[in-house]
């Protein structure tokens, strides 16, 4: 039979919102489907309009009607709409003509609300109901609530039969004329000032309760008789401060530790609520609570520095492992940078710990490791970072090389030296970067022992200029001296490469702003060699000019 | 029964025409309705309601009970609006006025004909016959009068939503116990159907609040627990109701005052239902539960909003304003409102309740007055004014003598008219035991004095009349 037209558009304002369904899941409100899903959807709605001024479904388990006939059937479980109103009692949903694409669009939203979740306490029913549609009507099961059919009944039976003696109406009815009344209540007019104090009381109470439940738990603590109620304690303390960081406010989970560290140092305070509190203390540096850290610091909320340092300085060593776990995991540059700071802090309270990070499978949480260690500064991080200086990724190497100058114990220098004989040119210049950083004698002696090796004059212009760039750090004689011997030299053979290096040593005298180089720098100014005629002119201005 | 309410979506500014209809029959006491002070409060009435006029061809502001609708939608408003509201309610009522219907575009002349029949009608012996006579000539003004009796007590429908109203509280006593049960066995709570129940009982106060209230009255010592936590929340909601809190608080509070003795399932059994006086140990352990509940919410919950609130409330809710109860604690802090509002409740209706160590319970008028006496130490002063004007000065299920000589139940209250309640005559001025009938307080003679007038309460355990019976 042939099916009239509102019962055809109802069933495509059911199909409409099916599509929708699916639609408002995969997009995001800023994407143009989004705003072209509710467009359409409304049009059904417009279209079924025309005909009626409310539609109405009536909810089975697999089925939605209009009047008597079917307009959806799905034996699925699966993206089962009849199904997802009926599992929560709802068993009529009406729309009504003024529906309008602001409903429509919070009406979509309830739909495709993820209701497994574990965390949501609302169901279909109590979203439309806090939603308050104007022009959505529904109608729902309540013996869905009932936890047992004959409750009321049974319930109703017995609260009545309680008066098995019957009462004395009739007895009371005659005490009335003698008996004295019980005490009349008068009526209590409000005034303005008691409005208004509720107002304000009102108002007060939009405030966040988490803290006000902080100083409930620590007054459970102060009462607590046994073992298991101060564990307790700390348990819910904990969970205070997981909410709190879950929710991105790191001052509430502060103000726990601070009142922690108060109440522990109280002499009085039971040993067992020391206990239990070093159990909070404990708790941040789990990987848990290390991981919600992460998550928050990745969240894009903006952090106080002062407010994070504090909170790391509450952390233990127990945190320098999930922090390397999440330092490789984390998105954004400002939240490594948190953790990196974090884990320079904490380096120091374990060094060992830190230096297990250098094992990581990830290069670049490696080479975060590295510069942590190199900025930890501590001399003993020397041994750790020598073995970085084998890694497989140059980066790494790299990395590694760099915080070995800033460490600058004796201790390096082979391994720095032995950097000069690897193929990559980024590992050489790397190590005389590092050699210039250390600035010793020794570090001197092998860098100019690397420079006058008859090899070097062969390397690359680029390397060779770093190398000369890293001796213009050393402002002594015997830097001047060699400088002075290299601009000097004139060779037959290989001409170019010898002017490469004179160019080299005149760039090294002009960093250096050596005046007693000038008119030998002038003299070089007429070389035929045209780069060598660049550097030096640039020297000359440099030392001149001071640029 | 939650989708059968049309939301006031539309109608913003609803509360602010109720608010200028206030002031403009303030205004019109005092001045004649031609007076500058009354027509430049008319025009900005009529700024009001002009342009929705326009849109809905007609606006009709009826009064329902205790609230307005506007176009059938009601209205809802904020506390500072209150006293306008009650004061039109009041004046409505005065007059048995139901309705006004404001059609085609409203004239300043035509509000000031209906505030000169308005402000004479109030002396009339018959102020609405008067009101509606003197506006029939009134085109884009109508009055309809209100329904005394609400038509459906007297029909088949009426108990339909005494039944309604029976079955929702029977379920959330049914889910109490249920909850408790699993709690002591460890089960996993639903909390999705805990906002359930507590919606359902939202949606009855906002609708049909005495009725539910007067369910609180219903007690049943064996069932304690259960009834005393619904009853409770009940309480809480209706009065948070009356401060103004929105419906979401509503519902949080709701769920929070249904848990609030939660720490009570960690007493043993045979100390709870002990029939004689708690020695010191019994009372110390007792004294525990408010910690108890809190480790039981948060065992159950783990922390979200309602849980941080629920917790509190536990722990609190034995407090007092003044902090003479228990627990007792080391740093000061300031009472959770929530908990003030609970702890209201809790002591009104543990006091009106019949327990195992406590079978005849205190009467409700009394429990006020015990109550009225704590204001501004155990309570605070000014939410148990709220309070006592929710529950109305005679609560239901009160015993009481009316000058006509007729015996009879408190069965449900005011909210406008505080000491004239709708009281269900027991036995007829004749002295004899009468089929039952329900007569309203407020109702008046022609002469325009009240037909009936409490002038005695008594206490209806002491003639062990059991309340259920007539009440359900």
């Amino acid at each position: 039979m042939e099916l009239l037209d509102d019962i055809k558009a109802a069933r495509e304002v059911v199909q409409a919102l099916l599509k929708a369904k699916k639609t408002f899941r995969m997009y995001p409100e800023t994407n143009p489907m989004y705003a072209k899903t509710i467009e359409d959807t409304h049009a059904k709605f417009r279209n079924f309009f025309d005909y009626r001024d409310e539609l109405t479904f009536k909810i089975k388990q697999n089925e939605l009607f209009c009047d008597s006939e079917q307009i959806y059937y799905n034996p699925e479980k699966e993206d089962n709409i009849a199904l997802f109103f009926f599992k929560d009692a709802l068993r009529e949903i009406t729309f009504k003509k003024g529906f309008s694409v602001k409903e429509l669009e919070d009406f979509l939203k309830i739909l495709t609300v993820d209701y497994d979740r574990e965390v949501l306490d609302d169901d279909v029913v109590t979203l439309l109901w806090e939603r308050d549609f104007q022009n959505v009507k529904y109608v729902v099961d309540e013996a869905f609530l009932t936890e047992d059919e004959d409750y009321e009944s049974e319930a109703v039976r017995e609260v009545k039969d309680k008066a098995s003696d019957g009462d004395e109406l009739t007895k009371a009815y005659e005490d009335s004329f003698t008996e004295e009344g019980v005490k009349d209540i008068s009526i209590v007019p409000l005034t303005d000032k008691d409005l208004h104090a509720v107002v304000k009381e009102i108002e007060k109470d939009a405030q966040d309760k988490t803290g006000k439940l902080v100083a409930i738990i620590f007054e459970m603590l102060y009462q607590a008789e046994n073992k298991s109620e101060y564990e307790d304690a700390a348990h819910f303390l904990n969970s205070i401060i997981e909410f709190s960081i879950r929710h991105g406010d790191l001052d509430t989970a502060l103000k726990i530790l601070r009142k922690a560290r108060e109440v522990s140092g109280i002499p009085l305070i039971a040993d067992e609520a020391k206990k239990s509190l070093n159990m909070v203390f404990s708790f941040l540096g789990y990987d848990a609570a290390i991981k919600l850290i992460g998550e928050l610091l990745d969240s894009g909320v903006e952090i106080n520095e002062k407010v994070w340092d504090e909170y790391v300085a509450f952390l233990d060593k127990n945190a320098i492992e999930p922090f390397i776990t999440i330092l490789g995991e984390l998105k954004s540059i400002p939240a490594r940078k948190n953790v990196i700071n974090a884990l320079i802090s904490l380096g120091r309270k374990d060094i060992q710990a830190l230096a297990k990070g250098l094992y990581d499978s990830r290069w670049y949480v490696v080479r975060n490791i590295i510069y942590i260690l190199g900025k930890v500064g501590d001399k003993a991080a020397a041994d750790y970072l020598l073995k970085t200086v084998n890694h497989s990724d140059i980066r790494v190497r790299k990395e590694g090389i760099k915080a070995l100058g800033e460490l600058g114990v004796p201790g390096v220098f082979p391994a720095l030296r032995e950097c000069f004989n690897d193929p990559e040119v980024q590992i050489r210049t790397a190590a005389a970067r590092a050699l210039g950083n250390i600035r010793s004698t020794t570090a001197k002696s092998i860098i100019l022992q690397r420079m006058t090796d008859a090899a070097f004059v062969k390397t690359e212009f680029s390397e060779k200029k770093e190398f000369y760039e890293v001796l213009s750090k050393w402002k002594d004689n015997d830097v001047v001296e060699f400088l002075m011997k290299t601009l000097r030299k004139k060779a037959f053979f290989k001409r170019a490469l010898n002017d490469e290096n004179r160019a080299c040593a005149a760039y090294c005298l002009g960093l250096m702003g050596n005046k007693d180089a000038l008119p030998l720098l002038h003299k070089a100014k007429e070389s035929k060699n045209k780069l060598l005629r660049e550097y030096v002119y640039s020297a000359i201005k440099r030392i001149e000019y001071g640029r | 029964m939650a989708g059968s309410e049309v939301k006031g979506e539309v109608f913003t500014e609803a509360k602010d025409i109720i608010n200028q209809l206030a002031v403009i029959i303030r205004t019109a006491a005092i001045h004649d309705p031609g007076n500058i002070a009354v027509t430049t409060a008319i025009d900005k009435f009529i700024a009001l309601t002009n342009p929705l006029i326009l849109s809905e061809r007609e606006l009709a502001l009826e009064l329902g009970r205790e609230f307005f609708y506007l176009n059938e939608i009601r209205i809802r408003y904020s506390l500072e609006y209150l006293p306008k509201f009650d004061f039109l309610v009041l004046e409505f009522r005065k007059r048995g006025l139901g309705s006004i219907v404001f059609r085609d575009a409203l004239k300043s002349e035509d509000m000031q004909s209906f505030l000169r029949a308005f402000t004479a009608s109030a002396s009339s012996p018959e102020p609405f016959e008067l009101l509606a006579e003197e506006l029939t000539d009134v085109g884009s003004l109508g009055v309809g009068k209100l329904r005394k009796i609400r038509d459906e007590e007297k029909t088949e429908g009426g108990s339909a939503v005494r039944r309604m109203v029976k079955k929702s509280y029977f379920n959330a006593v049914s889910y109490t116990r249920g909850v408790i049960s699993k709690i002591k066995s460890d089960e996993k709570v639903n909390i999705k159907k805990a906002k359930r129940v507590v919606e359902s009982m939202v949606d009855l106060i906002l609708e049909e609040e005495q009725l539910l209230l007067g369910m609180t009255s219903i007690k049943d010592y064996d069932e304690y627990t259960y009834h005393h936590s619904v009853n409770v929340s009940i309480l809480s909601v209706a009065l948070a109701q009356r401060l103004g809190l929105s419906k979401r608080a509503l519902i949080e509070l709701g769920l929070v005052a249904l848990f609030h003795d939660i720490g009570k399932i960690d007493i043993p059994s045979e100390v709870l239902n002990k029939s004689t006086s708690f020695t010191d140990d019994e009372w110390n352990l007792v004294k525990k539960h408010p910690k108890w509940g809190v480790r039981a919410i948060l065992k159950m919950r783990g922390i979200d909003a309602t849980a941080v609130r629920a917790a509190i409330v536990a722990f609190e809710h034995h407090m007092y304003y003044d902090f003479s109860g228990y627990p007792k604690i080391k740093e000061p802090m300031e009472l959770d409102f929530y908990s003030k509002i609970i702890s209201l409740a809790d002591q009104y209706d543990a006091m009106t309740s019949a327990r195992v160590y406590s079978r005849i319970p205190m009467p409700p008028d009394r429990a006020l007055s015990l109550m009225m006496e704590r204001a501004g130490t155990q309570l605070d002063p000014i939410l148990f004014k709220f309070f006592i004007n929710m529950i109305g000065v005679f609560p239901v299920g009160t015993l009481v003598m009316l000058d006509t000589r007729e015996l009879g139940l408190v069965y449900q209250s005011d909210t406008v008219f505080l000491d004239r309640p709708k009281v269900l005559v027991v036995i007829n001025s004749k002295g004899e035991k009468a089929d039952r009938y329900i007569v309203e307080l407020s109702e008046k003679a022609p002469d325009g004095k009240f037909l009936r007038s409490i002038v005695k309460t008594m206490d209806p355990n002491k003639y062990r009349i059991n309340l259920a019976e007539y009440l359900l």
